[in-house]
């Protein structure tokens, strides 16, 4: 299980990869809160999410969007999850802290998550993913 | 240049139709051949794409600040037919609004040269960055004011003088404005983030009005050689990005219920005429107020700041002009010999209206619409005019700034923050921001060269240069 950053002109490029579409998930989650908030994120703060969706894409995007909301509008910071995908239904228990300005500002706002480029794929070694995070 | 890209005149590039399939027009692009290099395949594809879509009228265009972004390339323009066209969030951006104001002040290079105290007071009062919150008590019913009155909702609250709504584009806000349209969700994120810069390409700059190429226009424009400006570079922040966000999957089933085919779930729109075109167009219009009040409120504290410090009157720093860069706008074109009413998106790309215009006020009909291009962080800004060849050739439009040509994951890698700042400070420029990553992230080396970008907009006609603006101090959102 691993996410990177692919080198992308204007926007965050991230690939994954994991076993699982829920471990792929939550490769997404935590590439989106370390370019957000950095890697000083600890656990204490727990937030409960469902999503559900008309396909894969579609889920992962709306559940990256959710989070995005609820950090920005509670001020939480998430450093882990556990997410449960059963079909198009996502359940997600986020952990996280209260947003500190001291430890977590040297990351960049990310505006949304894009459908270009959006690739989930399924091969012999699990599943792979490329997505963008317009920033 | 890229395979299958045609020379068609100086600057002037077409990708023709059947670069990708389905397209209806040409793709069109101003670029030098020395910017050329830099040129990615991905951005022309989407360019290609744009040609796809149903409505659009003449070509899919880019300006020379062309890049690689989702949904339009960066820098893309495009003009759609009122009864045929549609309307798609992938040509305004997740930033709706993002834009650009300027304004002067009486203050000359040697008042502010090496003041950090200037830099650091201006970053204390105006919020940056991640998790940057308002200061100001915006209350649920001051946003639905925002979102309806834009501007001059903040005017009217006492942040800046009626002088300045003239010198907005539109007046800072758009009449079709529709906050039913806006969901809760993103007028949740409205409310305390009003007043701030946010991150990434953000910023505030004090730069110096350094090289005047028209001494006319310039006049028109208040800029005067020597003198101190300041350039707010800011978008709808949160408020903005849900939009997008909720009216991408609105329109992701429109684009199936009107049996739209595109190449790009990032292009999902729907006809201009159907409810959810009208739907996305009233909360993207009022998030463009937001936008535009926003800017309002910075400005009204960087008054506050520099009268305070260098005791200026309020009504001696007016603004220059305030363009939006990220939207999409009902404006009056010639299309084959007749004036119509059409669309025009513009993402990445800046309204450059000509001289004559009606919606231009009286004391700048004679010359164009100001048109601002930000440079990067230690290289020079502009400031432009629009031109009749920008009526004619791009639905009045131009490019909007630099342009990236350096991923952000090179960019952390290849350079340090903390050498940027000394580098730039030995060369004059004081920068302040949260992190040193956001400063590596926005280096002057990541962008294209701006003056090459303005000197192929001037070149081809589609503005005019004015005046150079050089940077001696940058707060980095």
């Amino acid at each position: 299980m691993s996410f990177e950053e692919i080198s992308h002109t204007a926007d965050v490029k991230i690939r994954a990869r994991a076993l699982t579409l829920d471990a792929l998930f939550t490769e997404a989650f935590l590439a989106l809160m370390q370019v957000v908030y950095g890697t000083d994120r600890q656990p204490g703060t727990i937030k409960e999410i469902q999503i559900e969706s008309d396909n894969i894409e579609s889920l992962l995007c709306d559940f990256l969007s959710e989070v995005l909301f609820i950090a920005e509008v509670e001020g939480l910071v998430f450093s882990q999850a556990d997410i449960k995908i059963d079909g198009l239904h996502l359940t997600a228990i986020l952990d996280g802290e209260s947003f500190d300005p001291l430890r977590h500002s040297s990351g960049t706002e990310v505006k949304g998550i894009s459908y270009s480029g959006l690739v989930i794929q399924k091969d012999a070694n699990g599943y792979m993913l490329d997505i963008l995070f317009d920033v | 240049m890229l395979d299958g890209v045609r020379q068609t005149g100086v600057n002037e590039w077409e990708v023709p139709v059947g670069y990708v399939p389905g397209m209806r027009v040409t793709g069109k692009f101003f670029l030098s051949e020395s910017l050329g290099c830099s040129l990615e395949s991905g951005a022309i594809e989407q360019l290609a794409n744009v040609a796809t879509l149903p409505g659009i009228i003449r070509h899919s265009l880019a300006m020379p600040d062309i890049h690689w972004g989702y949904g339009f390339p960066i820098g893309g323009v495009a003009a759609f037919t009122l009864d045929e066209g549609v309307i798609s969030p992938g040509g305004v951006g997740f930033d709706i609004n993002c834009g650009v104001r300027l304004l002067t002040t009486p203050l000359i290079q040697k008042d502010i040269s090496g003041r950090r105290d200037l830099i650091e007071e201006l970053f204390r009062a105006v919020p940056t960055g991640v998790g940057g919150k308002s200061s100001l008590r915006i209350s649920p019913p001051d946003l639905e004011r925002m979102m309806i009155k834009g501007a001059s909702w903040a005017v009217d609250a006492g942040y800046g003088t009626k002088r300045d709504l003239v010198r907005c584009e539109d007046g800072g806000y758009m009449k079709l404005a529709d906050s039913h349209a806006v969901s809760a969700k993103a007028k949740q994120r409205g409310v305390p983030q009003g007043g701030t810069l946010g991150s990434g390409n953000h910023f505030l700059e004090m730069q110096v009005v350094s090289e005047i190429f028209d001494p006319d226009a310039a006049e028109a424009f208040g800029l005067r050689l020597g003198e101190i400006c300041c350039m707010i570079h800011c978008g709808s922040r949160g408020l903005g990005h849900q939009v997008c966000t909720d009216h991408l999957k609105l329109l992701e089933t429109a684009t199936k219920k009107y049996h739209i085919t595109i190449p790009d779930r990032q292009l999902a729109c729907a006809p201009i005429t159907s409810p959810e075109g009208k739907d996305y167009f009233g909360a993207m219009a009022a998030s463009a107020n937001y936008a535009w009040a926003n800017r309002q409120l910075i400005t009204h504290t960087v008054r506050q700041v520099l009268s305070k410090m260098f005791k200026i009157d309020y009504d001696d720093m007016p603004l220059v002009y305030d363009v939006a860069h990220n939207v999409a706008k009902f404006e009056e074109h010639e299309v084959d010999g007749k004036r119509m009413n059409v669309c025009v998106h513009r993402k990445g790309a800046t309204r450059a209206f000509g001289p004559e215009s009606d919606v231009l006020p009286f004391d700048l009909k004679s010359i164009g619409q100001p048109v601002i291009i930000p440079g990067s962080m230690g290289t020079s800004s502009f400031v432009l005019r629009g031109t009749k060849t920008a009526m004619e050739k791009t639905f009045g439009s131009t490019c909007h700034g630099a342009g990236r040509i350096m991923s952000r994951t090179q960019a952390k890698k290849q350079l340090s923050g903390k050498d940027i700042t000394a580098n730039l400070l030995k060369a004059g420029i004081i920068v302040r921001a949260h992190s040193d990553n956001a400063i590596a992230d926005e280096a002057p080396e990541v962008y294209k060269s701006s003056d090459e970008v303005v000197n192929v907009v001037h070149d081809v006609g589609i503005s005019r240069l004015v005046a150079r603006l050089s940077p001696l101090g940058v707060i980095k959102g």
